[in-house]
């Protein structure tokens, strides 16, 4: 395809995601942090926050199937799933976490089940669309262009 | 007998007597008939008769009647005669005669000359027929030799008709074939430039497809100019008729030369000699091939000469006085004096030609030279220039080009009417000058011929611009330019064209003599305000550096009547500074140019910087906010544009009073007009963006232009600190938390603000780490604490840190990093500021700087 219809079709799906919720301006100053230096910034962390979250993720699923729930323990653990996800701008995920969070404290085992699985799918769809929007941009760059800011 | 013996005897006596002879006659009857010859007497005897001499002592006979004529040598009376003897017949009479002729008698003496007389006549005769003869033989050989010479002739002239067919339907079947060699050219640099924008940027790939372009365009160029050549060839070269501005088209040419010179060291200057071309608005004619023309002339120039400069000159001819030199000079008598010696038909077409080229009355003669300081042409070289494919071979290595290029020039300028030759240069002058000229028709001629700046005295506001620097007002005196130039043609060219408006100029020639000038002028100025005039008169005239005028501070006008002292028309009331600043280091020249500065006081002074184009070498911070910087070259606009600054600061400031703070409002307006010089300062600013960028600049003019720049830093909203991009440069922060990604983060944030970071998980080791700092006297500049850590949260590590800095007597300034909103919880245990999670770069600065300030 066309160098110049990619970097449009980047930008238009930059700003959908925004639109849309799914980040918030978090992920700009992430993107303001990449530079020459720390080319693949915003690449790297978002991994990390891939794996971070999919650790967590099973963490939580295999504390709320045990028997006795160490709800403490989960909360820590939404604790730093928040953290995560806020310092990428994964906005919904965020916003569930607090759910989750104050299901956690109000010990409410329906409800942590319940967001918990939320948490998945919203996690779920940041995640596709996350790697949708690497892959564009890994296409401009083969093609020659530059990503458009 | 019939004839009375008498009578014929005293006719043929009276004829021998004339020649000095006698006669004597008798009949063979015996009968006398004349007896002429003295002291003589026939005797008739035996037949025959005897001519008897009777001398004093005896008689001699002489036998006379035979046929044959006898002659006898005698003696009578001491005389030497000739006697003849011989019959005769006297119509139908015998008769004897005896002649006697004296030697010394005419007939004798023709007699005796005879011989002479006839080789005389002989060779009179031979002498004659000789000439004849070779008259006549050569008429035959001319003759001959005409009709052998007339064979050769025709033979000759169908020899050439036949060249000149094969030759034009060369031209010809080039010029047909123009169009496909253009387009398949046309055709590979299309395809390049397709492939071009595609290309990865930087790869080998665009290097080569880079090259390709070029070499085709080159070969553009070449195919270009031999395809103008067998169209002139052909004959089928056109002018086309266009409208333009010719000043514009000049500079235009000038200023594409002009890197390329100045890259080589040679000034490419433009000189408007006497303003006429600039009061020549718009022109018609074939633009592009004048733009040919001069570029071929000009790229020459610069190409053949290594130091120096190239001056391009161009004025308007004066087609009313030639015109009427050429009418009278035909007129009358010498008319046909001249017809009658030249030949009638070449006064007639030259007559004719003339008149064709100007009978639109609106036609213009312009014309051009195009001087250098190069390696000249030799005298025998110079017809053979012109001339196709001679190139003038000792140049310097590398030129490269087909040599068709005057070839093709002198043809255009023929073409449009003009002829084109090389000038001597004046002894000791190396280089060549070129001078051409045009005709083009002007189309809106402002005025009349107003050659040499004359001064009107109304103001110039409503004609064009142009127009309106080239008729000074005289609000233009009063101003006092200084010029300080490397390059000595340009500098004698801007002076000249300056005093020719009426400005007064100083020029400098030497680094050297620049301070001094300014010295001098200031001293001046400062002098005139205290003292009487006296002293001006004196020191007028020890300006050191070479000023062709006087500068008009006590002008003319204060010495016929007093003037109170404080009247600003005896000073200047405006200085302005044109400093090149290849002529010396920038510092020392700025260092000059301020103290001159401080010295003013009443006066206004202004510096315009000229600055190469392709090396920047000024500092704008360092400038004047009302300093100027205009690119080099200095001439065309660029010296308009200072002009029209001049002229309306010069009115500004008349009218004013002289304070700076007035006169800066007329400063602001005159800036925003000058949008031309806006767009070269802001290229010029553009390009060494990343030099100024980062830099707090405080000069007005670029500041203005500043907006055009693009910031790349999107998270500036905030308070920029004085130290710019980096203000955390230097500072050791740690950063206290477990969170990876939020680590990661915040790492990143304080590095790429310039700070020295550490990590830390929690509290513990935040508590530990700011301890050993403590004791090793080497702390933190600031500490990031994430207040929701296990084991120990941020809160209770702030305390302990707090209680540990007390026994140092330091205070560590720690910035709390919470989910929470509120900070409450975070400034009771002891710290500073508090940040939301995730930490933002400007929320970081802005803490920090309340911090400092709050400090």
């Amino acid at each position: 395809m066309d160098l110049v219809q990619l970097q449009r079709q980047l930008v238009d799906y930059r700003t959908s995601l925004y639109h849309e919720g799914f980040l918030d301006e978090q992920f700009t100053q992430l993107q303001s942090l990449q530079d020459e230096n720390n080319p693949d910034f915003v690449v790297e962390v978002v991994s990390l926050f891939f794996e971070d979250s999919e650790r967590l993720l099973n963490e939580l699923s295999k504390a709320l199937e045990q028997q006795v729930i160490d709800f403490k323990r989960m909360d820590a653990q939404v604790h730093q799933l928040k953290g995560s996800s806020s310092s990428i701008g994964a906005h919904r995920v965020q916003k569930l976490c607090i759910v989750f969070r104050n299901y956690c404290e109000a010990q409410n085992v329906e409800g942590c089940l319940k967001c918990l699985q939320q948490v998945k799918h919203e996690y779920g769809i940041i995640k596709t669309k996350l790697e949708s929007m690497f892959q564009l941009e890994q296409q401009i760059l083969n093609a020659g262009g530059s990503i458009p800011v | 007998m019939g004839v009375p013996v008498k009578r014929l005897t005293d006719r043929l006596g009276g004829i021998i007597n004339l020649y000095g002879g006698s006669l004597s006659l008798v009949t063979m009857d015996g009968k006398l008939l004349l007896n002429g010859i003295p002291n003589t007497k026939f005797i008739y005897a035996n037949g025959t008769i005897f001519l008897q001499f009777m001398w004093p002592n005896g008689f001699k006979n002489f036998p006379c009647s035979n046929d044959t004529p006898e002659t006898y040598k005698l003696d009578i009376d001491g005389k030497e005669y000739n006697v003849r003897c011989s019959t005769v017949e006297i119509s139908g009479v015998q008769s004897v005669y005896a002649l006697a002729l004296s030697h010394e008698g005419i007939a004798s003496f023709v007699y005796s000359k005879i011989s002479y007389s006839h080789i005389a006549l002989v060779v009179t005769m031979v002498l004659l027929v000789i000439p004849l003869v070779f008259f006549v033989s050569s008429m035959i050989t001319n003759a001959q030799r005409e009709i052998c010479l007339h064979d050769k002739l025709i033979k000759q002239m169908e020899a050439t008709q036949q060249a000149e067919r094969k030759s034009m339907n060369k031209s010809l079947a080039l010029v047909g074939a123009s169009h496909d060699i253009r387009a398949a050219l046309a055709g590979i640099t299309g395809f390049i430039d397709l492939c071009l924008a595609n290309a990865a940027p930087g790869s080998d790939f665009e290097t080569y497809l880079k090259q390709m372009s070029l070499c085709a365009q080159d070969l553009l160029g070449l195919l270009n100019s031999i395809l103008d050549t067998s169209k002139i060839e052909a004959g089928m070269m056109n002018l086309e008729e266009q409208e333009f501005n010719l000043a514009d088209l000049i500079e235009h040419v000038v200023d594409l030369y002009h890197p390329v010179g100045m890259i080589k060291g040679v000034d490419v200057v433009l000189d408007p000699c006497d303003g006429s071309i600039i009061k020549l608005s718009q022109v018609k004619g074939d633009r592009g091939k004048l733009v040919q023309i001069l570029s071929n002339i000009l790229s020459n120039a610069v190409k053949y000469t290594v130091e120096g400069h190239v001056c391009v000159r161009a004025w308007v001819g004066k087609p009313d006085f030639e015109t009427k030199i050429l009418a009278s000079t035909r007129k009358g008598l010498g008319k046909y004096m001249s017809s009658l010696f030249s030949g009638k038909n070449d006064g007639n077409s030259d007559i004719k030609a003339v008149s064709a080229v100007r009978q639109n009355r609106d036609s213009v003669e312009i014309v051009f030279e195009v001087d250098d300081t190069g390696k000249g042409i030799p005298k025998e070289k110079q017809k053979s220039v012109f001339e196709n494919y001679v190139q003038h071979k000792e140049t310097a290595a590398g030129q490269v080009g087909t040599g068709l290029g005057l070839g093709i020039v002198q043809s255009l300028v023929r073409l449009m009417g003009g002829e084109i030759g090389i000038v001597d240069k004046e002894f000791g002058e190396k280089g060549t000058c070129f001078r051409f000229n045009v005709f083009l028709t002007a189309f809106e001629i402002q005025g009349d011929a107003m050659y040499g700046g004359t001064n009107s005295s109304f103001a110039i506001r409503n004609c064009s611009p142009k127009l309106g620097i080239c008729t000074p007002s005289p609000k233009l005196d009063g101003s006092q330019v200084v010029l300080f130039m490397q390059n000595i043609e340009r500098r004698r060219v801007s002076q000249k064209f300056l005093e020719s408006l009426g400005i007064s100029v100083l020029v400098v020639d030497h680094c050297h003599h620049f301070p001094s000038a300014l010295k001098k002028i200031q001293s001046k100025l400062n002098s005139l305000l205290n003292s009487s005039r006296r002293s001006d008169m004196s020191c007028r005239s020890d300006i050191s550096s070479s000023s062709s005028k006087e500068m008009p501070l006590s002008a003319m006008e204060g010495t016929e009547h007093k003037l109170p002292f404080n009247r600003r028309k005896d000073t200047p009331s405006f200085i302005l500074l044109v400093i090149d600043v290849n002529a010396e280091s920038f510092s020392e020249l700025w260092r000059v140019v301020a103290e001159f500065r401080r010295g003013l006081h009443s006066t206004c002074c202004k510096v315009i910087w000229l600055d190469k184009p392709t090396s920047p070498c000024i500092d704008p911070k360092r400038l004047n906010p009302d300093d100027e910087i205009l690119l080099q070259p200095f001439h065309g606009s660029r010296l308009h544009l200072v002009i029209k600054l001049l002229s309306e600061f010069g009115n500004l400031s008349q009218g004013l009073s002289s304070s700076s703070e007035s006169s800066k409002h007329p400063y602001g307006k005159t800036r925003l007009r000058h949008t031309q010089c806006n767009d070269e300062i802001q290229g010029y600013v553009s390009s060494s963006n990343e030099r100024y960028s980062k830099q707090g600049s405080s000069s007005p003019t670029l500041e203005r232009t500043r907006g055009r720049l693009k910031s790349k830093r999107k998270n500036k909203d905030g308070a920029e600190s004085s130290n710019g991009e980096k203000p955390l440069i230097g500072k050791r922060i740690l950063i206290a938390e477990d969170n990876k990604m939020l680590s990661i983060l915040a790492i990143t944030t304080a590095t790429q603000l310039g700070a020295d970071v550490e990590h830390c998980e929690n509290g513990n080791e935040a508590f530990e780490l700011v301890c050993d700092g403590l004791k090793a006297q080497r702390n933190y500049d600031y500490i990031l604490m994430d207040c929701e850590m296990l084991p120990m949260n941020g809160y209770e590590a702030t305390r302990r840190i707090r209680i540990e800095e007390e026994r140092y007597g330091v205070r560590i300034p720690i910035i709390a990093l919470t989910a929470h909103t509120s900070g409450t919880e975070a400034m009771e245990a002891g710290m500073d500021a508090h940040l939301n999670k995730p930490l933002k770069t400007n929320e970081l600065i802005e803490v920090i700087e309340s911090i400092e300030t709050k400090e």
